[in-house]
């Protein structure tokens, strides 16, 4: 049986500060997997740009399925839905992306022969021409919101928050009376 | 939403560190799948095995003889270096570049009024209808079923094919004439206007808006 909820005022500041990170990273991730799902076109040029793929198939399957995946994990992360899983998917995912999108514009940033934080593109995240320091610092924020949801020990208004661990300890009850 | 204040001391630290896993698993599997899901029952959505930007045959060689290869896209150049560029991709493909003054002189000719000289716009749908060259066939060759019906019969009669994008780094109008090539059309007649749009503005020429034939035309100063 789960202990009482604390209800001080550092608690209580927690479960804001959760429900904020939650608003906040599922809130983009539906804008910008939706701004991309409706222009995949758009997307795939844009992917091309890093010449991360050979291959037209995998270039293809990423430009197609991750627009939609964001718009997937930012309606788990709102409604509350394996937040713990949709965190660590999250850093998961930024990581590699913010190195990649930083990779590129120190190679815009030789190219053009100007100032890093004067390097503006538009990096198929889905809000358009950023300049690439906001954009950094944007996804810094996103990441440490995600390390948030992953770490915090309690979550509130959330649908099913921890189905994995909710199901095994319902199985472990039963077998143990 | 109910207010669940679900928390998990009863669960082991490490068992509760598989469980994440498991979790983020499971999360990414069916997101996938569903993304997938999403994007054959979308309209606009992509096909997966298409090369939507063939090398040309030079570049394939150079690479790899992997058919399924993705064409570099090019980095900042000048315009000079990029238009020395594109002319060497257009040969490889059996294509020619047309510079503005040549395109004006086909819009003058009067072969066009009798559809023996054909403009094809590569740009999307919305670009297309906020502007295009007179007459211009709108071919997003993205989209090719959606398009082809109408641009193919039209290139098949035509004599000289002038296909245009954007202009710049664009290469939508590189990609169309290798589709159309691809489709049966004869390369020779495809020519690929490096210019593009924006030149064709930038000269004041006259552009049709809305769909083809809409006969709404601006003129625009020079």
């Amino acid at each position: 049986m789960n202990p009482p909820l604390q209800t001080t005022r550092s608690a209580r500041a927690q479960d804001l500060t959760t429900l904020l990170a939650r608003a906040v990273v599922g809130g983009l991730y539906v804008y910008m997997g939706l701004s991309k799902a409706l222009y995949p076109v758009d997307f795939l040029k844009l992917l091309r740009q890093y010449n991360l793929f050979e291959s037209a198939l995998w270039l293809n399957i990423i430009a197609a399925s991750l627009p939609w995946f964001e718009v997937f994990c930012g309606l788990l992360l709102l409604f509350g839905v394996a937040v713990r899983g949709t965190a660590l998917v999250s850093l998961a995912t930024l990581v590699p992306f913010t190195i990649v999108v930083w990779k590129r514009a120190l190679v815009l940033q030789a190219a053009s022969q100007i100032p890093f934080c004067a390097v503006r593109f538009d990096c198929g995240c889905g809000t358009g021409e950023v300049n690439i320091c906001f954009k950094l610092l944007e996804n810094s924020i996103l990441m440490l919101l995600s390390a948030w949801l992953l770490l915090t020990p309690r979550f509130r208004a959330c649908l099913w928050p921890e189905p994995v661990t909710k199901l095994r300890l319902r199985s472990a009850s039963r077998v143990t009376p | 939403m109910k207010n669940t204040g679900f928390h998990l001391t009863s669960a082991q630290p490490e068992r509760r560190l598989v469980n994440v896993f498991i979790e983020a698993f499971i999360v990414g599997a069916v997101g996938f799948a569903i993304a997938m899901v999403a994007n054959s029952l979308s309209p606009r959505g992509l096909s997966l095995t298409r090369n939507y930007f063939p090398p040309a045959p030079t570049q394939v060689a150079s690479a790899t003889n992997n058919a399924g290869v993705v064409a570099s896209p090019p980095l900042l150049a000048t315009n000079a270096s990029r238009e020395n560029k594109l002319a060497e991709r257009l040969a490889a493909r059996g294509l020619r570049l047309i510079e503005f003054a040549g395109v004006r002189q086909l819009y003058q000719d009067p072969r066009r009024e009798q559809e023996l000289i054909v403009f094809v716009d590569a740009r999307n749908e919305q670009s297309y209808l906020e502007g295009h060259i007179p007459a211009a066939y709108h071919f997003d060759h993205y989209y090719p079923d959606k398009y082809l019906p109408e641009v193919f019969p039209a290139c098949q009669q035509a004599e000289i094919v002038v296909v245009y994008c954007i202009g710049g780094d664009c290469e939508d109008s590189e990609f169309a004439s290798a589709y159309l090539v691809d489709a049966g059309i004869p390369a020779a007649r495809l020519n690929v206007f490096a210019g593009g749009f924006e030149a064709w503005k930038t000269n004041g020429m006259p552009v049709e808006i809305g769909p083809r034939g809409s006969g709404e035309l601006q003129q625009r100063q020079q």
